[in-house]
């Protein structure tokens, strides 16, 4: 099984053509937070309102089961709060499930269920996993090819191949803090490179960036999944799901609202685009 | 565990923080120039005040004194042995110039017991006031010196043999080194301790809060690193910047006081030493110093790491600091020395031992000691670290939610449990109430005193859950005992009577106990009719203390860690709260029992019957002494010094019977168990 994964390390990313062979599933997946729940009473005697909070058990995640093979684009996507971030925490490992299991399946059928072994095979970005300011991105990525054992030689090969993919020749040398917007968002997307995982898991990755900087990152995840990788990814840009997508998946309140491919869901709602389609399923959620 | 990630996380941190300019700054800066310009400025400062001194014109006055103009000329005929000029004013009111800063002192004289008696009049809050006193104090030594003269002159005695028949002098057989060092024992510590504070503070909380303020910390979870090699890599990092200030520190310290010493040369002769001779004593100091900093970097960590930015860091650290830097001020202390007792207690242990080695005494034995409690602290706390760093409330953090009192009352739920924050409160409280309160009460009232000490535990659990709206019957175990659990009880009160009576007497062994003072405290006590000495030593002790340990404490843990924990922390925790290390380790195994019982019962009423027994006989065997003695002589009279193994044996295995049947008395059902949330 390691070794399996290790062969594929070496191929490096541009010759890895037959792609990862990990499929990434979710099992009855919940998380639970305590959280203050302010209420509004209506207090009598004329007392006018007072605010009562109350602690409850609040479902960020509530039994969400899915499974995304290679090669392979899943879209998750959901109103603010809706648990995207921390159903993806969940599947790169980062936070445990309060209920459920995450599981990496190989090739060969074996179970991978050690985070520790299964984040050496994801890719993990969002918006909160921001870089060290002081260090360059060639440094990172070299501290980085050391945390996943990988040899000097090899590391060197990945960082100028990494380097001439995103074109980042002319700020690879430069620190992280004299980068811009667009190019700290290259530094993110080479440091989940590193290691060639199989599995990328993007929170919301094109938000705030400008057409071009999106679009590049759009591009290689599509570049991504023509090499058989996994993709996982949330965002609020319904149009750039639609086309980019090979599966939706909108969850509300922390489950699953609706699961389908782009077209299946608008024929599904009668609608034209993707986000019309939403507004239609997020108002039948409402109403219910 | 790899150490090969630790290494390369390792080497990001220092990266990263040597990058930081206010790392470099606070690190290397600050302690290279502080030394220097504090001593400098020092020197400086003294010698100006000196100066000033040296040079001020101090007004005295005599007010109604006869014999002012022969006490004058002996002023003047002496004013070089004075060292310090006077000036003799005229006043009408002296008091009154005396408290307008006009006069500095002023004598005055009277009659008394048939001879002169002079007063000085100063104020003692005023420098020159003082300064001006001690003056006319010489002064008038000097002028009796001078009667006395005159006086044996007029006998036509000779004054050499009358006044001074011997001659005597102090001569100093230290060699200037040993003075030196031990003025340089008693700074240094507390210089290196809070520079190695300082020094690791701020990259301590660069790697937590700053870790976590940047968002730099959910991208290192995003690796295949587990929690323990962060912590140890963040830990070392830490750690070689604390020992690297350290370092830095002393050799800035040295060159200050090397300087401040040539600066003196010139002025006193006879002052340069030997330098050689510190070397070793500074070679074990920066020994125990680099341990030493492991230490504190791992407390400082330990209380970062719930900090969610650099300013929660910075008042979370404070108080961490302060109890450093206080108890560096332990080995300034003149006759606290070091033991094998002292050289387990942090912190106290490190600035007594370089305080030895400064005055060159080479215990190696304690040195040894002191190096390996600091090592096995430094990896306590690190274990705790990585405990702490595990859970994901610290890791996705909210801070110190389990205070449950910091919360607005009406926001608070119904029937809850209190959490660690809120007992760690209490014990503080309970601490600070019975410092302040519970003594000043037992001084002032004596006997009642006492009474308002049980009081006082007894309400604090119980005003605190009434705060927080806790569930009582839940918290405090407050379920009707039924018949098994009043046998229990008994039989653990046998068991435990019999365990403790062999562990004290084994105990008293190794430490010397202070029964004497023990004793006076029940005399103290049994002053009172006995009925009132049963109500405030058995009776409230058995409710207030159950209520505070077995229910407050107990109750707290029993669902948030396994059962064994949660005894063996009450015990503990009871053991400390009678504050002797005497009856410590007696008083922890009884607090023990207790918990079993409360556990095993699910009611803290059998619990407080053991204690009242427990103490109610202690009393009664104190009280009746005399009498016991004369009736049952060989119960009182237990020897276990003489190779008494036979009693001994029989003791403990009488003792493990009882236990034994009161735990299988208490035995309950699972389903209970599972009912209260136990399992």
């Amino acid at each position: 099984m390691k070794s399996g994964r290790k062969e594929i390390n070496k191929e490096g990313i541009a010759h890895n053509g037959n792609g990862g062979k990990d499929m990434l599933k979710a099992e009855h997946l919940s998380k639970v937070f305590i959280r203050t729940k302010l209420e509004e009473e209506t207090v009598k005697k004329g007392k006018g309102f007072k605010k009562k909070s109350v602690k409850e058990e609040f479902y960020a995640v509530n039994d969400i089961s899915l499974e995304v093979g290679p090669g392979e684009i899943l879209g998750i996507l959901g109103p603010n709060g809706a648990g995207k971030t921390t159903l993806l925490r969940m599947l790169g490992t980062l936070m445990e499930p309060t209920g459920g299991r995450v599981v990496m399946e190989d090739a060969e059928g074996s179970l991978i269920t050690e985070p520790v072994e299964m984040k050496k095979n994801i890719g993990y970005l969002s918006g909160n996993t921001k870089l060290y300011h002081r260090l360059s991105t060639r440094e990172m990525l070299r501290m980085l090819g050391e945390i996943y054992h990988i040899s000097k030689e090899e590391c060197e090969r990945r960082i100028e191949e990494i380097f001439t993919v995103l074109d980042m020749k002319e700020f690879g040398d430069n620190r992280i803090e004299k980068l811009s917007t667009g190019q700290t968002q290259r530094a993110s997307i080479a440091r989940c490179l590193i290691h060639d995982p199989d599995i990328y898991i993007f929170d919301e990755p094109t938000l705030g960036l400008d057409i071009l900087s999106a679009d590049a990152i759009v591009n290689f995840m599509k570049e991504q999944k023509k090499l058989g990788k996994t993709v996982l990814y949330s965002t609020h840009y319904l149009e750039e799901a639609q086309f980019l997508c090979d599966r939706i998946l909108m969850i509300y309140k922390g489950g699953i609202l609706k699961e389908g491919t782009p077209p299946k869901i608008m024929e599904d709602t009668k609608t034209e685009n993707l986000r019309d389609a939403f507004h239609v399923i997020m108002e039948g959620a409402d109403e219910a | 565990m790899s150490t090969k990630r630790i290494k390369s996380l390792f080497k990001r941190e220092l990266t990263d923080i040597f990058r930081d300019k206010k790392t470099l700054v606070m690190m290397v800066l600050v302690p290279l120039l502080l030394y220097p310009l504090l001593i400098v400025a020092m020197t400086l400062i003294t010698s100006a005040v000196m100066t000033d001194q040296e040079e001020k014109i101090y007004k005295a006055a005599f007010y109604e004194v006869e014999e002012k103009e022969k006490i004058q000329d002996v002023f003047e005929e002496h004013e070089k042995e004075l060292s310090y000029q006077l000036e003799i004013l005229e006043t009408e009111n002296p008091e009154k110039s005396l408290m307008d800063k006009e006069l500095d002192a002023y004598v005055t004289a009277e009659e008394k017991e048939g001879r002169l008696c002079y007063s000085i009049h100063y104020l003692s809050a005023e420098t020159d006031s003082v300064t001006a006193a001690d003056v006319l104090y010489d002064g008038l030594e000097l002028f009796r010196e001078e009667l006395r003269k005159e006086a044996v002159d007029d006998l036509g005695l000779d004054e050499n043999v009358v006044l001074y028949p011997i001659s005597y002098e102090k001569a100093d057989m230290s060699s200037k080194e040993e003075s030196m060092g031990s003025m340089l024992g008693s700074i240094i510590p507390f210089l290196m301790i809070t520079s190695i504070c300082l020094g690791a503070m701020y990259p301590t909380i660069d790697v937590t809060a700053g870790e976590r303020e940047r968002g730099t910390l959910e991208t290192l979870l995003t690796l295949p690193v587990t929690n323990f090699e962060l912590i140890m890599s963040k830990f070392l990092a830490v750690s070689v910047i604390a020992c690297t200030s350290a370092f830095l520190n002393i050799l800035s310290m040295m060159a200050a006081f090397g300087f401040m010493f040539s600066f003196f040369a010139e002025s006193v002769q006879n002052l340069s030493f030997d330098f050689a001779t510190f070397v070793p004593a500074i070679l074990f100091s920066v020994i125990i110093m680099l341990v030493f900093a492991l230490l504190v970097t791992a407390v400082c960590m330990c209380v970062c790491i719930f900090a969610k930015s650099f300013k929660e860091a910075n008042n979370y650290i404070t108080p961490v600091l302060l109890v450093f830097m206080f108890s560096s001020y332990a080995g300034m202390l003149p006759d606290f020395k070091l033991t094998a007792a002292t050289a387990a207690v942090p912190i106290v242990n490190v600035t007594l031992l370089i305080k030895d080695l400064f005055s060159f005494q080479y215990n190696y034995g304690l040195f040894a000691v002191v190096l390996f409690c600091n090592v096995a602290y430094s990896l306590l706390t690190v274990m705790v670290l990585g405990r702490i760093y595990n859970s994901e409330s610290v890791l996705f953090a909210e801070g110190f939610t389990s205070l449950k009192i910091f919360h607005k009352r009406s926001e608070m739920k119904q029937g809850q449990l209190p959490g660690y924050g809120d007992l760690l409160l209490l014990l503080c409280i309970l601490i600070l109430g019975i410092f302040y309160i519970g003594s000043f009460a037992t001084i002032k009232l004596g006997f009642l005193g006492v009474l308002v000490q049980q009081l006082l535990i007894l309400l604090l659990p119980v005003c605190y859950g009434w705060y927080v709206k806790t569930d009582f019957k839940k918290l405090f175990s407050l379920k009707a005992p039924g018949l098994k659990g009043v046998l229990a009880s008994l039989c653990f009160l046998a068991g435990g009577f019999c365990l403790n009576l062999v562990l004290s007497s084994v105990l008293s062994m190794f430490l010397k106990d202070s029964s004497e003072s023990l004793q006076a405290q029940f005399d103290f006590l049994l002053q009172a009719p006995f009925w009132a000495i049963v109500v405030v030593m058995a009776v409230l002790p058995a409710i207030g203390e159950e209520l505070m340990f077995r229910g407050f404490v107990f109750g707290t843990m029993k669902g948030k860690t396994s059962p064994v924990m949660a005894v063996l922390m009450t015990g503990f925790i009871f053991g400390c709260y009678h504050f002797s290390l005497v009856k410590l380790i007696p008083t922890a195994f009884l607090g023990c029992l207790l918990a079993v019982l409360v556990y095993r019962t699910g009611s803290i009423f059998p619990a407080m019957l053991m204690h009242f027994a427990n103490n109610f006989i202690s009393l009664f065997v104190s009280k009746y002494q005399e009498q016991l003695s004369e009736t049952y002589p060989a119960l009182m009279n237990l020897d276990f010094g003489g190779g008494q193994v036979m009693v001994f044996a029989g003791m403990i295995l009488a003792g493990g019977i009882f236990l034994w049947l009161g735990w299988r008395i208490s035995r309950k059902k699972e389903s209970s168990l599972i009912n209260e949330g136990m399992i």
